[in-house]
């Protein structure tokens, strides 16, 4: 999906805990199965985003072994070089 | 023999509960072991009506001795400073506070509400609750900024919510026996044997914290609770995870974030929905850093640890 260009909400990028918590909310609402909601939702892109070059390798629900996104309302397979609006560190 | 008087004020009792829990040494050790003599204490003391208040009036007068003054609940000063919410033994206990304190030797404060004012001293503050020497950060509280007990040092402050009991009794037994010279006191006028090193200092989960592995929801036994769950543990200064609780455990080692009860600003944000257990952020890094770590080297240190983390950091290791 990713490869074929899907096209997600990278912003706003929410800047506080009752902006990311909003998000959340959004994904909670979306049907469990929904990948590709999800995806668009949390704004996935496959490449690192922002002038720092923030990816999901440094965020703090990154798994490194399992290359899995560890954020209770995601839970996806995901790449070291993308990155999404639910980036914390 | 040292003379103990114990008051509370804007409390819950949960000092005296943690207190009746100390076991090296315990409170009975206090009298049987180290000569404290309990005067009267809220839960232990024996005198009543009439004869409590001559009792505390002979503290004053200085009739009676008094060596150690424990205070525990903050100084209601409502309505309009008066104290008059929180009345005791015939009058404001504010009006008790102030002149048992000119008369002991020793004056301990002990607990959140007795050191910075604590939960009452919540904003909007209705019952003008303070602490005895410090009003959360700001030095002065209800003695003033220049108060020094009788042996010419400041309030012993003892925070926590509550204060473990073992800190309690420990720093009785120093100034009991007369090493109350020995104690350091932090610039909170803490004991630094007890609040020099942090929540962290032998947290369990101080690999995770390392590799960056969080735990994202109550209930795991993996990962640091400090990313996501709001745990204050690399920025509170306490013993918690070296003089352990109930001898065996802790909030981090039972799962549960640090809320950080032992500094000033406790508790933390006024509790405004959707602080507690949830990291504060900006732009996705937290507004509270570990002490001492700045935003850039954090973020460096993150990538680094990511990258080096072990396939272990991420799967659960306590396994029964």
């Amino acid at each position: 999906m990713m490869e074929d260009g899907l096209k997600t909400q990278t912003e706003p990028f929410p800047e506080d805990h009752v902006q990311f918590e909003a998000v959340l909310k959004e994904l909670r609402e979306l049907p469990e199965d929904d990948l590709e909601g999800k995806l668009v939702v949390s704004g996935f892109v496959d490449h690192p985003y922002g002038e720092d070059d923030q990816r999901c390798l440094e965020c703090m629900y990154y798994l490194v072994h399992r290359k899995w996104c560890d954020l209770p309302e995601l839970a996806v397979p995901v790449e070291p070089e993308w990155w999404c609006r639910l980036w914390r560190i | 023999m040292a003379n103990l008087l114990w008051l509370q004020g804007g409390a819950c009792s949960g000092n005296t509960m943690s207190f009746l829990n100390a076991e090296e040494p315990s409170a009975c050790d206090l009298v049987t072991d180290f000569g404290i003599n309990v005067l009267w204490h809220p839960s232990l003391g024996m005198e009543l009506g009439d004869n409590l208040q001559q009792m505390l009036r002979d503290c004053i007068s200085g009739k009676i001795k008094l060596d150690i003054f424990v205070f525990e609940g903050s100084v209601v000063q409502a309505p309009d400073g008066t104290g008059e919410w929180n009345r005791f033994a015939g009058r404001a206990m504010k009006d008790w506070v102030q002149e048992l304190s000119d008369v002991s030797d020793f004056v301990v404060a002990l607990g959140d509400c007795a050191t910075w004012g604590g939960i009452p001293a919540t904003a909007p503050n209705p019952s003008e609750s303070v602490g005895l020497q410090f009003l959360k950060r700001d030095h002065g509280g209800f003695l003033g900024k220049g108060f020094k007990s009788k042996a010419g040092l400041p309030v012993i402050n003892i925070p926590g919510c509550p204060a473990h009991p073992d800190w309690v009794t420990q720093i009785l037994v120093g100034v009991a026996t007369g090493h109350a010279g020995d104690v350091a006191l932090d610039e909170f006028q803490r004991p630094k044997t007890f609040f020099q090193s942090f929540t962290q200092t032998g947290c369990t989960r101080n690999m995770h914290f390392a590799y960056k592995v969080s735990a994202t929801e109550f209930g795991q036994r993996k990962g640091c609770l400090f990313y996501d769950l709001g745990c204050r543990g690399p920025m509170t200064h306490s013993p918690c995870n070296r003089i352990l609780w109930n001898r065996q455990s802790s909030k981090t080692r039972a799962g549960m974030p640090c809320m950080g009860c032992t500094e000033p600003e406790f508790p933390f944000f006024d509790l405004a929905p959707g602080t507690v257990f949830k990291t504060q952020t900006v732009m996705g890094v937290p507004k509270d850093l570990p002490e001492g770590v700045d935003k850039k080297g954090y973020i460096k240190l993150t990538g680094a640890a990511k990258t080096a983390a072990p396939q272990w950091a991420e799967e659960d290791m306590f396994v029964v």
